[in-house]
């Protein structure tokens, strides 16, 4: 689709057609499953956020400056669904189980603490490394994932989630400290 | 003596960004703490790679299609300027993800509630002198040569009402699990009231300035509501939990922030909205 269809769907799309709408599904749905996943770091929360996140943009659609960027809009929409669904999450979850770091990383059984051999396995590092992003907050975890995963400067996540400049950046240092933490033992055990 | 660099300042460094780039770099090199640091950082950060995302199909797209197209709600009609806090920190009620019934059970309540409420203010318009004060009303009868109040809602004042309905959108569902928290633990709920906190504070300034008085009482109701959940411990007793729902009770602040939240919609779809609607603008007056 080039960008003059491209500018003429979207268009339609805002004038309520449907047909139009679809269209902008079936084009973004993979990148927005993509940004989801890595936003919630599970298969089903992204599909529910891929739907919610459609739903939002369609009702939202008036809204949107056909100036801007489509793609940029929706990037924005999807990334705020998934820090709500998160937090929702949490708001659930945190009832039965500790939320502070170190409590977190008590969790992991004793007999889960891998040897030096299983600890090289990089299976064995990518387990930890969920499990401490799982630890974050969502706002954390959501600006740790625009800027690590995603490449978005500080500029860019603060817009993108709809925080002062200096709270996007305080959002990507809590989580590097709190990784940092978590994930210690696996950098001792490499050096 | 020599200016050592903070684990912040080496994080951006990491990302390539921050100021004084050539400054940490040269530091580094000279530095073994901060050397030390950087390392630690870059090391940990490195650990963390993309995760690899789960394969979808060419036809994902329309599988995607198939599962919203019977979802797709009434499209807002707003066509107001677009703020960066509206649309991206709006809630719509999460009524696609399954693992929350009792949101749906909760915007039921809220519609049920909100049109019990326009019914009865209807009732009380056609029989009787008005028993509510609305937002007009309170602002004519209080500047009345005000020529501000007669074209207050420029498209700056919009702006805040749209982004305040969000505001209070999100702010309700803080509410909501308060009210159907298990006792416990409620440190996420506190974690999301802070978050909301600051914003409060703005909007409620904004929505004084704006002469949006009945929003500005809402605001303060809630601030003060969302204050008392973050300051209470986490681990929260049922006695005290019961008695942070009690006040929220007995504040209808639920009731207030979906109607006003509501209110705030209607005015941004009006036809006219340069100007608080008085019909909808209510002040409740409880």
């Amino acid at each position: 689709m080039d960008a003059t269809e491209a500018a003429a769907v979207l268009a339609r799309a805002r004038q309520g057609d449907s047909d139009a709408f679809r269209a902008l599904v079936e084009q973004h749905s993979r990148s927005v499953f993509r940004l989801a996943y890595r936003m919630t770091g599970n298969e089903q929360d992204a599909e529910d956020v891929v739907q919610e996140s459609f739903l939002r943009a369609y009702r939202q659609l008036g809204r949107f400056e056909s100036r801007a960027n489509f793609g940029t809009w929706l990037y924005r929409i999807v990334s705020n669904c998934s820090v709500d669904l998160m937090r929702s999450k949490q708001a659930r979850h945190d009832q039965v189980r500790g939320d502070s770091l170190d409590e977190g990383a008590q969790e992991l059984p004793a007999a889960d603490v891998p040897g030096p051999e299983r600890m090289a396995q990089s299976a064995e590092i990518d387990r930890r490394v969920r499990h401490a992003l799982q630890e974050l907050s969502p706002l954390e975890r959501a600006a740790f994932t625009l800027r690590h995963y995603e490449g978005r400067s500080i500029d860019e996540i603060s817009a993108t989630l709809g925080l002062g400049t200096s709270a996007a950046k305080h959002s990507v240092f809590r989580a590097v400290k709190k990784l940092r933490i978590a994930l210690a033992p696996l950098r001792s055990q490499e050096s | 003596m020599t200016h050592h660099f903070s684990e912040d300042e080496l994080t951006l460094y990491y990302y390539g960004e921050g100021r004084r780039r050539h400054d940490v770099e040269r530091h580094l090199e000279s530095c073994a703490a901060c050397s030390t640091t950087y390392r630690e950082i870059a090391g940990t950060l490195a650990m963390i790679a993309a995760p690899e995302v789960p394969e979808r199909g060419d036809q994902y797209g329309l599988e995607v299609w198939q599962r919203i197209r019977h979802k797709l709600p009434e499209r807002e009609s707003g066509l107001s300027k677009f703020s960066r806090f509206w649309g991206f920190s709006g809630f719509s009620g999460f009524s696609g993800f399954s693992e929350f019934p009792r949101f749906g059970v909760a915007a039921a309540t809220a519609l049920l509630m909100i049109a019990a409420f326009i019914g009865g203010r209807v009732w009380q318009q056609r029989s009787a002198a008005p028993a509510v004060t609305t937002a007009t009303n309170l602002e004519n009868r209080e500047h009345p040569a005000n020529p501000a109040n007669l074209g207050s809602a420029n498209s700056a004042n919009q702006i805040l009402l749209t982004s305040v309905a969000d505001h209070l959108d999100q702010s309700e569902r803080v509410l909501t699990d308060i009210m159907n928290a298990p006792r416990g633990d409620i440190s996420a709920e506190q974690r999301w009231a802070n978050d909301l906190l600051d914003a409060s504070r703005l909007y409620r300034q904004d929505a004084v300035d704006a002469g949006e008085r009945s929003v500005a009482a809402i605001l303060d109701d809630l601030e003060r509501s969302l204050i008392e959940i973050v300051n209470s411990p986490s681990k929260i007793s049922a006695a005290d939990l019961e008695q942070i729902r009690r006040r929220i009770d007995a504040a209808s602040l639920l009731f207030k922030v979906r109607v006003m939240s509501d209110e705030l919609r209607k005015r941004e779809d009006a036809p006219d909205r340069s100007t608080p609607r008085s019909s909808t603008s209510t002040r409740v007056t409880s």
